[in-house]
């Protein structure tokens, strides 16, 4: 199909598979496909699309066209309105310092979002997740009753929930959830860790990291004062009360298979079958997390001051994409000393001899 | 013929079954049923290559299980085919289907 399109690219093909050809076709087909896209009168939020293109696949398309897709904006929110991938991000809602819309999913994204931004700008020196400045895109209501929220590579993507997982609404309401995802982006633009096994349970347990400090440092609350759990209240009640517990991997809800120990780490295949969850990276994230928190509270004080510059510049500076726990465990342990004193390291140190990464 | 759909990855990680039975349909939905699933061509075409890795992307397993037979498909978000989407959906909203979270 890509081929037939070469010749007749791109004037009457729709914006989904424009988008397609874009991503999957060669280099003139995606060159052609975002000209079309450009000057597609039908596409809505037309910067936004492009933009979403740009940086999922690297494109210098403000070149290509002509004029820039770097929007003078740090946040924008999207209404996906129930139309789901093809329809990404969808209608603009609320763009950076402009006042609430009277969407509450979009406000929850926008807010958390901000909120991420803030984090990591102040306490990081992170100027938003690449770095460098960049927008960070959220669209709320996607597909019909969709019970995930995910980070797909460009942009922040929330389903409305179906009461049956999450609660309805509840995928926009936990800041942590919403910095979970972005914290995402965090990792593909530094260590990029392979999502797949330990390497995959390091990028998962990053973002619990991360989407509980963004959660903490918005509390004002100290490591001790924390509850430690991801997505506190967002499950449907019958489930449980959350859906990870950092202080006691393996009890926020009802099936929690997250083990806290080596011991009982859970070896999966990486096979594409939704049981198997990429090889365990949601189970044994429990361990890594594990790990953060007896480090952090061991350190005391607010978590971030510490533990959360230890864990950051282990993520950003120390780490490949197929670092498994152990060569994690001991960057932290040695970016401890660079940053800190012996007594943090060897706060670090037990925190993973705990957990038995390192023995 | 019965459709099993399991959702897993996603934030949560959690995996959630939902299956339907043609034989528990009315006959005239259950030929509709029958339309949906052919229209899909989940026999025809082999699942697509993984296109996963990416951080929480929803997973999904598709089996259908016809006179004697159980043949399974694998998709994320970003490779379900928009005519099994449309099928998963004409599932989701039947009164008939028995949905179940796996431990």
């Amino acid at each position: 199909m890509l081929a037939n399109l070469q010749n007749h690219c791109c004037g009457i093909a729709p914006p989904d598979l424009l988008a397609r050809l874009a991503i999957e076709g060669d280099i003139h087909q995606r060159e052609a496909a975002v000209r079309a896209l450009a000057t597609s009168a039908a596409i809505r939020s037309q910067r936004a699309v492009l933009g979403h293109l740009d940086r999922q696949l690297n494109l210098n398309i403000g070149k290509m066209i002509g004029f820039s897709v770097t929007p003078d904006r740090r946040l924008t929110v999207y209404d996906n309105q129930k139309k789901g991938r093809p329809f990404l991000p969808g209608v603009r809602m609320r763009g950076w310092g402009e006042p609430p819309a009277e969407d509450q999913a979009v406000n929850q994204a926008y807010d958390g979002s901000s909120a991420t931004y803030e984090f990591y700008r102040d306490v990081l020196q992170r100027n938003s997740l690449d770095g460098s400045g960049m927008e960070l895109v959220s669209s709320v209501h996607y597909g019909v009753a969709f019970d995930n929220a995910f980070w797909d590579g460009a942009q922040m993507v929330y389903g409305d929930g179906s009461g049956r997982i999450f609660q309805i609404g509840g995928l926009t309401r936990a800041v942590d959830v919403i910095a979970h995802e972005l914290t995402h982006g965090v990792t593909e633009q530094t260590a990029g860790l392979v999502y797949s096994k330990q390497s995959g349970a390091l990028n998962e347990s990053f973002s619990d990291v991360f989407g509980s400090l963004v959660k903490q440092y918005s509390l004002k609350q100290t490591a001790a004062e924390a509850d430690w759990l991801i997505g506190a209240g967002i499950l449907v009640p019958q489930l449980g009360a959350a859906l990870r517990s950092m202080s006691k991997p393996g009890t926020a809800y009802t099936g929690d298979r997250q083990p806290g120990h080596m011991d009982d780490y859970v070896d999966l295949p990486d096979n594409n079958d939704p049981r198997n969850d990429n090889g365990g990276v949601h189970i044994n994230s429990g361990i890594p997390n594990h790990a953060f928190y007896l480090a952090a509270t061991a350190l005391g004080g607010s978590a971030w001051e510490k533990a959360g510059k230890i864990w950051y510049t282990t993520l950003t500076k120390h780490l490949h994409p197929n670092t498994q726990f152990s060569e994690a465990a001991l960057a932290t342990v040695a970016v401890a000393g660079e940053l800190f004193s012996s007594t943090a390291q060897t706060a670090v140190r037990n925190a993973w001899l705990e957990v038995g990464v390192l023995s | 013929m019965k459709l099993t759909v399991r959702r897993g990855g996603g934030i949560a990680g959690i995996v959630a079954r939902t299956e339907l039975d043609a034989n528990v349909l009315p006959p005239p939905d259950a030929a509709v049923f029958t339309a949906e699933i052919n229209r899909a061509r989940m026999r025809e075409l082999p699942d697509p290559p993984a296109t996963s890795g990416r951080p929480d992307a929803q997973l999904y397993e598709i089996s259908l299980e016809e006179t004697g037979l159980l043949f399974s498909r694998h998709y994320t978000d970003d490779s379900l085919p928009e005519d099994v989407r449309t099928l998963l959906a004409w599932v989701d909203g039947r009164p008939e289907r028995i949905e179940s979270i796996e431990q």
